[in-house]
Formats: C-alpha cells, structure tokens, sequence
C-alpha cells in the first residue's frame, strides 16, 4: 500500500515543512495542531487516497482537512487542483478536462464525481514521523483564471514556487521564529491568496493558522480573540469594511492584510485607528502568487518580496519568482528601482469581484453563445471594486428571448458573482461602422433604460 | 399570522408581516432591482430564485445586525437552512431579534 517514499536528499528536494517536530502549524476547535499531527494525518491520508489517480480536486472547507488533504496528494503525486466553482457544472467541466480527477473533501455529497473522504484527527503520534521531502519541480497545485474564451485557464505551481512564496513572505513581513504568528484568515483555502496565507504559510514560516469559521464580523472576532497574540488578520477589503461597519471590537494584532482588490485609502485608515495595527496590502496574481506588499497609508509604491523581480517591458509588466514561469500582469506599472513599483492602471478586458476575476471578452463570448442572442455585452459599473452591492449587467439583444431565461441559462456557465444582476432586452447596440462599442453610446443607452453604469 | 402560514394554497404566494419587512431589508441592503413585495417567501435566496452570492451574504448580515440587534455566525450549522428562503431567514430573525 505505501507508495509514500522516505526522505531522500538532493539539491531539488524540499521538505514538506521545516518547522520542529513540537512546532504549532495550525489551530483547530481551539486545540493546537503540531508538526508531528500534521505530518502524522498526512501520511495515514496519503495511504488511502485513490490509486492510478490523476488529480486531487480539493473541496475541503474546513483549512486543516483542506491542507492534509493537499500534503497527502503531495506525498502521492497527485496535483491539487483549486477551484472556487462547487457548481455541478464546474465540477463536470473540470472532470472532463482531467479524466482522473477525483474529489477530497470532508463530507462528500452526491456530486458528479469519485471522492475520498478527508477527515484527519489532528491528534499527535507518539514518534514524530520523518518528514518527506518532496523535489522542488513536482507539480503540486493548479488554480485556475477565467481567459478570455470563458473557459478556466490553469497555472501549474511547482512544489518549489509555493515553498519560495512562504518563504519570502516570512520575510517580507519580518515574521519572528521565536515569537511565530497565529494568522486568522476569511479567504478560501481553494483561492490563491488563502491557500499562501493560511495553508502554506505555516509549513516554511513562523506562524500557525486558524481553521475555524472567519467569515461574518461575528467570526472574525471570535477567532481573533480565541488564538494567541501576535495575531495576523489576513483578509479582503470588502471584509475589512464589513468588520469597521459591525462596529466589532478586535483584540490587538500584529497587523492587517488585504489583497484581491485595492483598499480604500480612508478605510485603511479607519482600519488603523480601531485596531491600532499596520494595515497592510498584499499584490499579487493566480498566476504567480503574492509578490509585493505596502502599508496603504504610506503611499502607492510596493516593495516587492526580496526573491521576485518585477519588469516593465514595452508590452507589459512582467514578474519572476523562482521556480515560477515569468507571467505578464494584469496592470501597468511603472519601476522606481529593483523592489519598488507603482500600479498604473488594469488592462481593460479584466473584472475583479470578491477575489475572482473574469475576462469581460471571455464573459461577452459566452453571452453571444446562447441561442437566440443576436448581440449582447455585459457593463461593468465604474464602481464595482468599491461598492459591496455592484454587479456586473447585461445588454442583450435577442427578439425571442425574455431576460429571465436569458440569465437562467447564463447561471450553469459563468460564475455566480459575475451573473450580470440585470439584463435588459434592446432593439439594438449602438455599434459605430468599425463594430465596436463606444463607452458614451453605450452609458447614454444605459441612461434611457434607468441604468445607471 | 400562524394560520397563515400553515395554509398550504398561501404558504408560497404571500409574506407575512415580518417576511414583508425582511423583504424590504434585502431589497434596500443588497439594492436589488425587485420589489420587496414580489420576492415569494419560499424561493430560494441564494443560487437560483434570487441569485444572491457571498459578498451579498456578508452584506446583508450587517443590514440585519444593524436592524436586529444580533450577529449572524458561520459555525452555526443551520446557515443554510436559515438562509434559504425568505420565510427561513424570518424565521430565524424573529427567534434571535434583541430589537
């Protein structure tokens, strides 16, 4: 049954965490998780996962089954894949892209797929087991973006980018060895940032990470205040601004972290004053991770993490990391010296919301796919990464459609936050002679049907 | 009002006081483009009927922390029965309203 090697050595081999054996990773039903109930559940899970198995679908919720989970695949050379999209449909086009796929989680529904149950007892052995050590280049996650076709577009993280990410990170945040962090995040495991922060992290940095719910204002309060100081809240600006909005009290932190979206300055500074933290900001990518950071009311300049170059070329702005395929970003940026850049602005075709994002040509694409759309495109409100209740819309033109069935059949193919949250039938798109949309005829059509963008 | 609700023909066609009330909280928290009125009290609120989403989730639990005087929390097993429907969402509001 044990497929599961022992450790070997070599230069390309990094072990699954380098923490000591006693070492606090994770913090669950308010017990302590050490090195050794980690590396203990993974092993025995690794002994039972599916066999000839190509990939890991990750469900997981809870973030310690999540991360046993991923080790477990780790330790069999199975990739993980990330998907954020439980829908039937989701899930079906993942399986369809990777055969073999089967699905992890700790309660298994009666989705399309095989599955294998995660539930580990976070209960430390009595021996500290070896740690595995596992070569830099195995393909340990793919994540997916939403391309421009509207089909998902998978990136690969070697076992060696997502230990680098941790790593750096450690020091980027000048987290301490003798004094580690405990980090309460409200990102999902399955997302980029919330797989870094509060799955990786702990195995290559000081610092454990809460596995309890951390989502209502009510959450994070009680998460904060059941772990150890210092405490690091990793989270979204619309989180950020919901726990200001609660009113809810936090015990001290160490400092605040957001990323998905850019936060507002005066909410950064509200931030600071009711929790008398640093709030910092993370930027970063699916494809490459999180590679730059500022304190948001130091100003809009970023320091990149010390392993990561960032490089304006006459396209785009490209970054590397190591063990990472150089990426194009989705901004412009401009580069003050080697580790310090500002963010000019976003290539037009992408949409951010909650952490997700979606191609607007990729989005168009699929709504000029239904049947009976002769034309349609979706508008983006101007302040949609600052409104908590903005949402995308939709401008259809299709004679024998209604926008109801129009949108309940857009809901099995995009994902739900980008469901356009009105469509609104037309005659006609105010296309000039070149085919295209201009921005003014398109706002003033807006405008006549009460729209406003 | 009881009675109300335990009539089959009514039970999805009309809101009682407080799902009225409810109602109107969704529609002014999340800014939808429905009547309050027109929200059946059984359809589903997030998914399909409705086709709320979890940014909507975290605001309208503000809105009925704001109105209700009592916090909504994620461990509580129920989350998806509560948020289910309109009807399901007042019937959980009424038991813990501290207002």
């Amino acid at each position: 049954m044990a497929r599961v090697t022992a450790s070997a050595t070599g230069p390309d081999l990094q072990p699954l965490t380098d923490r000591a054996p006693g070492a606090v990773l994770f913090c669950r039903h308010g017990r302590p998780v050490t090195t050794a109930a980690f590396l203990h559940d993974a092993l025995t899970l690794a002994e039972t996962l599916p066999d000839a198995a190509g990939h890991m679908i990750n469900l997981c919720r809870d973030r310690y089954a999540f991360a046993v989970a991923f080790a477990a695949a780790l330790l069999r050379r199975q990739p993980c894949l990330l998907t954020g999209d439980r829908s039937e449909a989701g899930l079906a086009t993942l399986a369809q892209r990777f055969p073999r796929a089967y699905a992890a989680a700790e309660d298994l529904g009666t989705g399309p797929l095989p599955g294998c149950p995660v539930r580990p007892a976070g209960e430390a052995p009595a021996t500290a087991p070896q740690v595995p050590r596992i070569p830099a280049r195995q393909l340990a996650a793919v994540v997916f973006t939403s391309g421009s076709t509207g089909a998902p577009v998978p990136h690969n993280k070697l076992w060696g980018a997502l230990v680098a990410r941790s790593q750096a990170a450690a020091a980027q945040f000048a987290l301490d060895a003798d004094r580690p962090s405990t980090v309460v995040g409200t990102v999902p495991p399955q997302h980029m940032y919330g797989f870094e922060l509060t799955v990786l992290l702990p195995l290559h940095a000081p610092a454990a990470s809460w596995c309890g719910p951390a989502f209502y204002p009510g959450d994070v309060n009680a998460a904060l205040t059941a772990v150890p100081a210092p405490r690091l809240l990793v989270t979204t600006p619309l989180q950020v601004r919901a726990l200001l909005r609660a009113g809810t009290g936090l015990p001290p932190l160490q400092a605040a972290i957001s990323a998905t979206a850019p936060l507002d300055r005066d909410l950064a500074a509200e931030a600071e004053r009711h929790w008398q933290a640093p709030m910092l900001e993370i930027f970063g990518a699916t494809e490459v991770g999180s590679v730059a950071s500022r304190r948001t009311l130091d100003g809009d300049v970023w320091a990149a993490y010390p392993d990561v170059v960032v490089q304006q070329d006459t396209e785009a702005a490209t970054v590397s990391a190591p063990w990472a395929e150089p990426v194009a970003l989705a901004d412009h940026i401009e580069t003050l010296d080697a580790r310090q850049f500002r963010l000019l602005g976003r290539r037009t075709d992408l949409v951010k919301l909650g952490g997700r994002r979606a191609s607007l040509s990729g989005l168009n694409r699929i709504l000029l796919g239904l049947d009976g759309v002769a034309d349609g495109v979706f508008v983006v409100p101007g302040d949609l990464e600052q409104r908590a209740t903005a949402r995308l819309m939709a401008v259809v033109v299709a004679p024998r459609r209604s926008p109801d069935s129009i949108l309940a059949e857009l809901r099995g193919r995009v994902d739900p936050l980008f469901l356009p949250r009105r469509v609104v039938c037309v005659d006609a798109l105010p296309r000039n002679e070149l085919g295209k949309l201009p921005q003014g005829a398109l706002l003033a059509l807006l405008a006549r049907h009460d729209m406003p963008a | 009002m009881s009675e109300l609700k335990t009539d089959p023909v009514l039970n999805t066609q009309h809101q009682t006081a407080p799902e009225r009330a409810v109602a109107e909280l969704l529609v002014n928290a999340l800014q939808l483009e429905v009547a309050a009125d027109s929200i059946d009290p059984e359809m589903r609120l997030f998914g399909e009927g409705l086709g709320l989403d979890s940014i909507d989730a975290l605001e309208l639990a503000l809105a009925i922390t704001r109105a209700y005087g009592f916090e909504l929390r994620s461990d509580d097993q129920r989350n998806h029965q509560i948020f289910a429907s309109l009807r399901s969402l007042t019937g959980h509001i009424e038991a813990y309203r501290t207002r």
